[in-house]
């Protein structure tokens, strides 16, 4: 289990639930760095500018908001720091919404809530969030930060899942799709093919194989083997008047 | 809130929020702004073709909040982009407004602005014009960038070299000085345009600086030479500005520049989004010139 | 030209193979700062260094690697890195279909969403709709950069929509977190519930507005009114100019002056 990141209290009513929130995905890759081809030492960042082109030490940089182009409004960190919110250990709960309203896209990172040392309340929020299949909205002030959340009931766990602005998500309006006739046919045997092809979600069956194979690749070239260089290939892309003969095809590959 | 699927060539795009007042002291919705963009395409098409586009986004109106934004946003298939070098060395996609249907796109994101390079996005370091951007300070006006213009005109055209002006849609001119050369850098017309800002200013102190420190600019009419560089945008002939009332950036013949400096009243070098359309459908693009003129500037 | 988004290749179930890219679905708040020289408010570029050499380091000049010991380092190319899985790096493969719902929240990363390239309009439609008439959302892998992910395809709205799943093992078991005993105190649990009742509404992203991010734009907004700082033209133009091209100017100059 990992460290307790924050503490604060689930407040709405006259209900107050201290809670610890721990995170819920741990990621490991592995890390590159990069180097200066000539000499593979390691590279540094470094802020130039843009009319002297030369390097341009922390202290002489200042944070500047373009207007227009050229053109910046300039912040300093007092003035920015009067925008951190005001420190709070409240996990605000404004409303409740059905579980499933909201939208994946909305969802960002989730927090599992433990029970704080004296915490009443906690296992009674869970069975009520639960029985009534329900999600709390909230908003809460962490690391200078506000946050919007949603405060879920996941078994006997309480989860908080940290939501993006309206602003934040792109509308699937603005992709200008077409909208493309297709044939009944068409539709039922795509439909039969993805029956077909159903199963259980079973994450445990994916493994990071590339992860491993990178690995591998690493360790090959560290002990001065050569690595054979393979190209990416790309499918022939099916056409539209190939579809129904593609679809039937594979519906006769998996029947 | 209204949405409408139009199809152009065999395109379909779906248009939103058309009711919103984007100009709304001025009752100018965005089905307006969609109006005049699509009667205005035949003129102002030519000039965006394969420029990649900087788009000035007022998702809620002149009166609220502006974005530029020079990545292409999210597109449909159909849109031409271009992959270009930011000055950071990294990649970044940008669209080119090739066709009606994109401009429709375009106006449909609330980009009431159209801003585009002075070089093409196939060959982003060859200008195809040379441009004096004449942007004048406190207390001067743009009967002030008029005279500035007509001087600009003279010495031009005593070095050989045709121009054209256009209102910069909010208080300047723009004179454009065709290249379509293959072999001019932006280093050449910054030179160029650099030195003949200096020699104005010389002979002309009171009217002319070409410095762009504010405390210099006040009471004259600054010559923006630095905006010959691969890095910066000209808001494109045509394109609407966004103030109170709908303006555009139009072309003025010069005998009309001419008589309208003498007649000393700023507001009549403003053209309105009406007054536009009807020129433009009846004289045709009087920047075309612009596009198509070769000229090379005299080695001297 | 050529159409680029975050990542372009196919996606194919069975034997359909759908030229498509994938573009974002998600921007992160608009408030974004440039850092500016503070004696002149030139905008500052971020440049790679080279401590050694005491030199900026172009682009094609940079590779990657992995530390092997500490300052020893294993350059690895972008062909190598290719090579890995080069089969994944251009086709998100469905490999199956599942119900979307036995999905646990928890493994959603990141969202995105695909469109089609040209010619590959139709069989989307196809994918899109037949995904929504069976619910069912598909499971691939594929490479993006160094890193290889597990993805779900869903159909949303009448798009693709992707999102990045984390792997089984990257999720942190919660059972340690599960209260110590599972005694639920019934008339502490009925009393919530009224109150939860009460608190019902439909959710509306748009109702919570990013505080910070407004007061940040209050802030910029008075300063607006004061004026904004300009910063030097692109790059450093020095003097006044080639003394020939000077005196030729001032030549015709005179000429014009004399003449108006």
């Amino acid at each position: 289990m990992g460290a307790t990141i924050w503490k604060g209290s689930i407040h709405f009513g006259d209900t107050d639930v201290p809670v610890k929130l721990h995170a819920a995905v741990k990621e490991e890759r592995i890390q590159f760095h990069l180097l200066h081809r000539r000499d593979q030492v390691k590279l540094h960042q470094q802020m130039i500018c843009a009319y002297e082109k030369i390097p341009v030490p922390t202290e002489a940089q200042v944070k500047g908001f373009e207007v227009e182009e050229g053109k910046y409004i300039i912040v300093d960190a007092a003035e920015l720091e009067q925008t951190t919110p005001e420190s709070s250990r409240m996990i605000d709960v404004h409303e409740f919404v059905r579980t499933g309203q909201i939208d994946p896209l909305f969802l960002e990172r989730v927090y599992y809530l433990e029970p704080d040392v004296y915490s009443v309340g906690y296992n009674e929020l869970a069975a009520a969030l639960r029985e009534m299949d329900v999600e709390g909205i909230c908003t809460w002030t962490m690391r200078k930060r506000s946050y919007l959340g949603a405060l879920q009931a996941r078994g006997r766990i309480l989860r908080l899942t940290t939501l993006r602005h309206a602003d934040e998500v792109i509308a699937v309006k603005s992709l200008g799709l077409e909208d493309i006739p297709l044939s009944e046919k068409e539709l039922k045997i795509g439909s039969d093919l993805i029956a077909q092809l159903t199963g259980p979600f079973q994450p445990q069956k994916f493994e990071n194989e590339h992860q491993k194979k990178l690995q591998a690749l690493i360790e090959k070239k560290a002990r001065g083997e050569k690595i054979a260089v393979l190209r990416p290939t790309r499918l022939k892309p099916t056409t539209a008047d190939e579809l129904l003969q593609a679809l039937e095809a594979s519906l006769k590959k998996v029947a | 809130m209204s949405q409408k699927v139009v199809e152009i060539a065999g395109r379909r795009l779906s248009l939103s929020n058309l009711e919103k007042d984007l100009y709304p002291s001025h009752g100018f919705t965005k089905a307006h702004v969609l109006e005049y963009y699509r009667r205005i395409a035949p003129c102002i098409l030519p000039h965006l073709k394969d420029r990649a586009l900087t788009l000035k986004r007022y998702p809620e109106g002149v009166e609220k909040d502006f974005f530029f934004e020079k990545r292409c946003p999210p597109h449909p298939a159909w849109v031409e982009t271009a992959e270009i070098s930011r000055d950071d060395g990294e990649r970044m996609t940008v669209c080119l407004v090739n066709n009606l249907e994109t401009l429709m796109w375009v106006e449909n994101l609330a980009s009431l602005e159209l801003h585009v390079p002075l070089a093409r996005a196939g060959s982003p370091e060859t200008p195809d014009s040379m441009v004096f951007d004449l942007d004048p300070g406190e207390q001067a006006d743009i009967l002030d960038c008029a005279r500035v213009a007509l001087i600009l005109r003279d010495l031009l055209s005593r070095l050989g070299l045709a121009c054209y002006v256009k209102t910069s849609g909010q208080k300047g001119l723009h004179v454009y000085v065709p290249l379509n050369c293959a072999d001019i850098s932006f280093e050449d017309t910054k030179t160029f345009t650099k030195t003949m800002a200096v020699v104005l200013q010389k002979n002309y102190p009171d009217l002319v600086t070409e410095k762009m420190a504010k405390e210099h600019r006040k009471g004259k009419v600054f010559i923006n030479w630095s905006q010959n560089d691969s890095s910066k945008t000209m808001v494109c002939v045509y394109s609407l500005r966004a103030r109170e009332t709908p303006m555009v950036s139009f072309p003025l013949e010069w005998r009309e520049l001419e008589r309208l400096a003498g007649e000393g009243d700023p507001e009549r070098l403003q053209v309105s989004h009406g007054e536009a359309l009807g020129r433009a459908e009846k004289e045709g693009d009087l920047f075309h010139e612009v596009l198509v003129k070769k000229q090379r500037l005299p080695h001297l | 030209m050529a159409v680029q988004g975050i990542w372009s290749g196919t996606i194919s179930f069975s034997l359909v193979a759908i030229p498509v890219q994938l573009v974002k679905a998600v921007n992160p708040g608009r408030v974004s700062f440039r850092l500016l020289h503070d004696k002149d408010y030139s905008p500052l570029a971020r440049r790679m260094f080279c401590p050694k050499q005491e030199e900026m380091v172009p682009p094609e000049e940079i590779v990657r690697g992995y530390e092997l010991a500490p300052d020893r380092y294993l350059p690895i190319t972008d062909e190598e890195l290719e090579s890995v899985s080069p089969e994944r790096s251009r086709t998100i493969e469905i490999v199956e279909f599942i119900d979307l719902n036995e999905v646990d929240p928890v493994y959603y990363d990141h969202p995105y969403y695909l469109v089609p390239l040209k010619g590959g309009e139709k069989p989307y439609r196809l994918l899109v709709e037949i995904m929504r008439r069976t619910s069912r959302a598909g499971l691939a892998k594929f490479v993006l950069a160094e890193r290889e992910y597990l993805v779900a395809v869903k159909s949303t709205e009448g798009a693709l929509a992707l999102t990045t799943l984390h792997y089984h093992d990257e999720i942190l078991p919660d059972e340690e977190i599960s209260p110590k005993e599972g005694k639920v105190e019934a008339l502490e649990t009925g009393r919530m519930k009224k109150s939860i009742t009460t608190m019902m509404a439909d959710f509306n992203p748009g109702k919570y507005a990013d505080e910070r991010r407004e007061k940040v734009m209050a802030i910029l907004k008075k300063k607006a009114k004061k004026g904004a700082v300009e910063a030097p033209a692109g790059e450093n133009v020095e003097g006044e100019g080639p003394p020939d091209l000077i005196a030729a100017l001032e030549d015709i100059m005179r000429d014009v002056k004399k003449n108006r």
